[in-house]
């Protein structure tokens, strides 16, 4: 372990430079909202080869994926087009520039490419995005909620759910079937399940009328 | 449970929970772990026990009553988040803050980042059967606690930020309390690097366990004390600098194995550079205006509330409907505590924020808490639990 004075960034690429790039490739365009650098919108058809570009482009080396981050548009006054988006922030190790890429995903049609193979934290991202809007990643290993509970019903952070509204939750997930697929992804096969037991389950005092 | 391994062995697997409710899980986390004997074949992890819906809450409310929230993220440095999140939205506004308010803010951004160091070092010994760190270090943290408690009232969840500036200027005597506080901090640094730092027990219990290469810090997206820890030297202040941060003269520690030592030392050698941080910032702490003058943001002055039509209206204005955020989209990063704590702001032009997303610097390093512990002893899982130092708070928002 050492001290140093830190290798500084290399210069980034400017904005305008890396849209022009992507609008050749991938038909990107600046989204009407960026506020901030660069977000650039994609078709859902090329988002993969998109971001998959990026990361592995010499020029730009977008190795960091943020953060993934859905939006629901439904209350968004005068928005038009699809109700969701969902924003890919990226950034660099090497160079100093940062940008995110967004997509659009229809209410009708609420899926996505998953990503999970090009960046290992995209797993529990995407679950997460999944979790709280209700998007399909496709060609995810594992989309289960994240944050929220298994047994909870709905998608919290969609604009038509409402702030006050309660579930009851009962039993813990025993989470015997994630552990059996790592299991077998290690490289042991899994002989006899075992009793595995999720605890009992909780027990409520209803409220006196 | 039974397993068969690549050479045809049947194995007996002891199915086993490490939390969520366990002292040494510093927080309601799961890891359900397959163990064969004390080696963990397979692990995965849950999380959202604290799960408050943070981003739900925040979306009813105006920018201001964000604060009280951000807070609660990473409580063991409050005053981090708060700063983050104001100088998120401070960029939609596009607003430049008085040199003092600036300085100030990076004096409790460096004491806050001492103090989260100091809890998760602290603890993380503890896990492995060092109590008497924890003594050295906590009695020092309460002195910068004590100056919290001058500063604001509040001791663990100290909303002191204000969009715009800070709730109040520093108190009389601020900066020779905090000069007071960091020969002791410098003190209590030297007293545990001397007792752990080349120790027997704590380097064999360390070295070389749960190593993460830098590679895959960086795809499961790591930033902060644990991506430095395996060797790649990204720190935002650094990089991006904010807050003048390019003008202190401070040093990068970097690791080379990314093992548990590494994470525990960046973390005790980071105090260091911190304590040269804030002695600098005391040096440049000049009187002056502590909130930015645009009316947009802040409050006017009280005797020209009373004597200004104008200053009144803008009053009401600021208290009734809160900030407008100019509409649009914009993402903000500081070099929290843990890391890259960062927002992603969506604003219509109104005064509740439209959509916050949270980029929590111990999501990434939960996320990876599983890899890193297959094949390693599950005593040194819990050792490695305390390094990537996980703040239940900000992991499930």
């Amino acid at each position: 372990m050492s001290i140093v004075a830190a290798k500084p960034l290399e210069a980034g690429v400017p904005a305008e430079r890396i849209l022009a790039q992507l609008a050749e490739r991938f038909a990107a365009v600046r989204d009407g909202r960026d506020r901030w650098g660069l977000t650039v919108t994609v078709a859902r058809e090329r988002l993969r080869d998109c971001l998959q570009w990026l990361r592995d482009e010499p020029s730009l080396h977008c190795d960091t994926l943020l953060d993934v981050a859905g939006v629901d548009y439904l209350a968004f006054p005068g928005h038009r087009g699809p109700r969701f988006a969902v924003v890919y922030l990226l950034k660099s190790t090497r160079f100093r520039h940062r940008l995110a890429v967004k997509v659009e995903v229809d209410e009708d049609d609420c899926a996505l490419p998953s990503v999970h193979d090009l960046w290992k934290i995209a797993d529990w991202a995407e679950r997460e995005t999944w979790d709280q809007y209700g998007i399909v990643f496709r060609g995810h290993p594992n989309l289960k909620r994240l944050l929220n509970h298994h047994e909870f019903s709905g998608h919290p952070l969609r604009k038509d759910y409402p702030c006050q509204k309660r579930q009851k939750l009962s039993v813990n997930d025993p989470m015997v079937d994630q552990l059996e697929a790592r299991l077998r992804q290690r490289g042991y096969e899994v002989v006899e399940r075992g009793e595995v037991s999720a605890g009992d389950p909780l027990t409520f005092r209803e409220k006196s009328p | 449970m039974k397993v068969r391994n690549a050479q045809g062995q049947t194995i007996e697997v002891l199915p086993l929970n490490l939390g969520p409710s366990h002292p040494a899980t510093h927080g309601t986390l799961r890891a359900f772990v397959a163990l064969d004997g004390e080696t963990i074949l397979a692990s995965a992890c849950e999380m959202g026990y604290l799960h408050r819906g943070f981003e739900k809450m925040i979306e009813q409310g105006t920018y201001q009553q964000v604060l009280p929230f951000t807070d609660r993220l990473n409580y063991c440095s409050a005053m981090m988040n708060n700063i983050g999140f104001c100088k998120a939205v401070e960029r939609m506004f596009g607003v430049e803050l008085p040199e003092r308010c600036v300085t100030v803010r990076v004096v409790l951004c460096e004491l806050s980042r001492i103090i989260d160091h100091l809890v998760c070092v602290c603890a993380n010994l503890v896990d492995l059967g060092a109590l008497t760190n924890f003594w050295y270090f906590f009695n020092v943290r309460e002195e910068v606690y004590r100056i919290w408690e001058k500063l604001c009232g509040a001791r663990l969840t100290n909303t002191v930020t204000r969009i715009g500036g800070m709730y109040r200027d520093a108190y009389p005597g601020f900066a020779e309390d905090v000069r007071a506080v960091l020969p002791s901090l410098e003190r209590a640094v030297g007293e545990v690097r001397g007792l752990v730092e080349r120790n027997r027990i704590f380097v064999d219990r360390t070295k070389g366990i749960c190593p993460v290469s830098a590679e895959l810090a960086v795809s499961y997206g790591w930033t902060g004390p644990c991506l430095r820890a395996s060797g790649v030297d990204r720190d935002l202040r650094k990089d991006e600098p904010y807050y003048g941060y390019e003008s202190y003269d401070f040093d990068t520690v970097i690791g080379t194995a990314g093992d548990t030592y590494d994470r525990i030392m960046i973390r005790v050698y980071e105090i260091v550079e911190s304590v040269r941080i804030v002695r600098q910032a005391l040096d440049r702490l000049k009187p002056g205006p502590i909130n930015t003058s645009d009316a947009r943001l802040h409050l006017p002055a009280r005797d020209q509330v009373y004597h200004d039509m104008e200053a009144l209206i803008n009053n009401f204005k600021v208290v009734y409907e809160g900030v407008r955020a100019p509409a649009g989209e914009c993402y903000d990063a500081t070099e929290a505590a843990n890391g890259e704590l960062g927002f992603w702001i969506v604003s219509d032009g109104g005064t509740n924020p439209y959509r916050i997303k949270v980029r929590p610097p111990c999501f990434t390093q939960w996320a990876a808490f599983s890899e890193m512990v297959e094949g390693s002893m599950i005593a040194d899982a819990m050792g490695t639990l305390g390094s990537i130092n996980i703040i239940a708070g900000e992991l499930d928002r």
